[in-house]
């Protein structure tokens, strides 16, 4: 009985990691960059690159409700500086803030675009306002084992890495 | 179209996309006001009078949510349309907002034609 209830309220693992969720988190990354930016985005062929360069940004949005976890937005700076750029309609833009707010808003939509698209979390996971951190000395802590999609995109020259964390509510 | 527009939004970059796009729909104000939360939005509205409202949900300090219900309680911007603009497109959410107040409903990312769509009636009525 206890199972049954969680199965109907949860977003379990298989399901995290279904193919069509990758498509979804695709699709939602195409139209952010075409709608929002204007740039045209494509999943980068393998070998995936090594982030590199210093001073990388990553931006955190928390899932909670039907599915726990988070969604990770990471670029360098020259992939921010791209983005806060388009976002301004073309103003070239350098400054900290503004490059820290661009990331932290692109994880907000891909985190939001891509839940809104499965019928179990769009009205039942709630995502929390980006955190945005700078540097690669970190490391994400669920309280529980988790599975993840990890996804790479380029755009005019720039990545973008996309990171789909779900606690595993059944395990561990 | 004469007037004040007040785009509340805890993105700065978000405040100049939905006004860059507004601006694209041909919707454009003598004044722009920017608020950064619920309550720097209240605060303007204290002070001014505004003619439309551009309002995120998920918001610091003050939701976009608990913004519309103090709108309400202290009646300012009697009649003012407020559309919300938000990454949370779930339908409790779009309920919630319509029952606080909101007229129209924008989900992010948005394009030019959602803007004209849901935006520019509400100016004409």
């Amino acid at each position: 009985m206890a199972n049954a209830a969680l199965a109907s309220t949860t977003f379990l693992s298989e399901e995290f990691l279904a193919q069509r969720n990758i498509d979804l988190a695709d699709e939602t990354v195409f139209e952010v960059f075409a709608s929002m930016l204007g740039l045209e985005v494509a999943v980068a062929p393998p070998p995936v690159p090594e982030i590199g360069e210093g001073d990388e940004r990553t931006a955190i949005v928390g899932y909670s409700g039907a599915m726990r976890g988070c969604c990770e937005v990471q670029m360098n700076h020259s992939a921010a500086a791209a983005v806060a750029t388009a976002m301004l309609g073309g103003v070239p833009t350098d400054d900290s803030d503004s490059l820290n707010d661009a990331v932290g808003e692109i994880a907000n939509m891909i985190a939001g675009g891509w839940k809104d698209r499965i019928p179990s979390l769009s009205s039942h996971c709630n995502i929390s306002p980006p955190t945005v951190i700078t540097g690669r000395a970190y490391k994400v802590h669920m309280s529980r084992p988790s599975v993840k999609i990890i996804r790479c995109y380029h755009f005019g020259g720039n990545h973008l890495f996309l990171t789909l964390r779900r606690e595993d509510v059944t395990g561990g | 179209m004469k007037g004040t527009i007040l785009v509340v939004d805890d993105s700065a970059m978000m405040r100049k996309i939905v006004l860059r796009t507004l601006k694209m729909a041909e919707v454009e104000f003598d004044q722009v006001l920017e608020a950064g939360d619920g309550v720097e939005a209240l605060t303007l509205l204290r002070a001014h009078t505004v003619n439309l409202i551009m309002c995120d949900i998920n918001m610091p300090n003050m939701s976009g949510l608990e913004l519309l219900l103090q709108i309400k309680e202290e009646k300012l911007a009697a009649g003012v349309p407020i559309v919300m603009v938000t990454t949370e497109g779930s339908e409790p959410q779009v309920r919630q907002a319509i029952l606080a107040g909101a007229k129209g409903y924008i989900r992010k990312p948005f394009t030019l034609d959602h803007i004209k769509n849901n935006v520019k009636p509400l100016l004409v009525a």
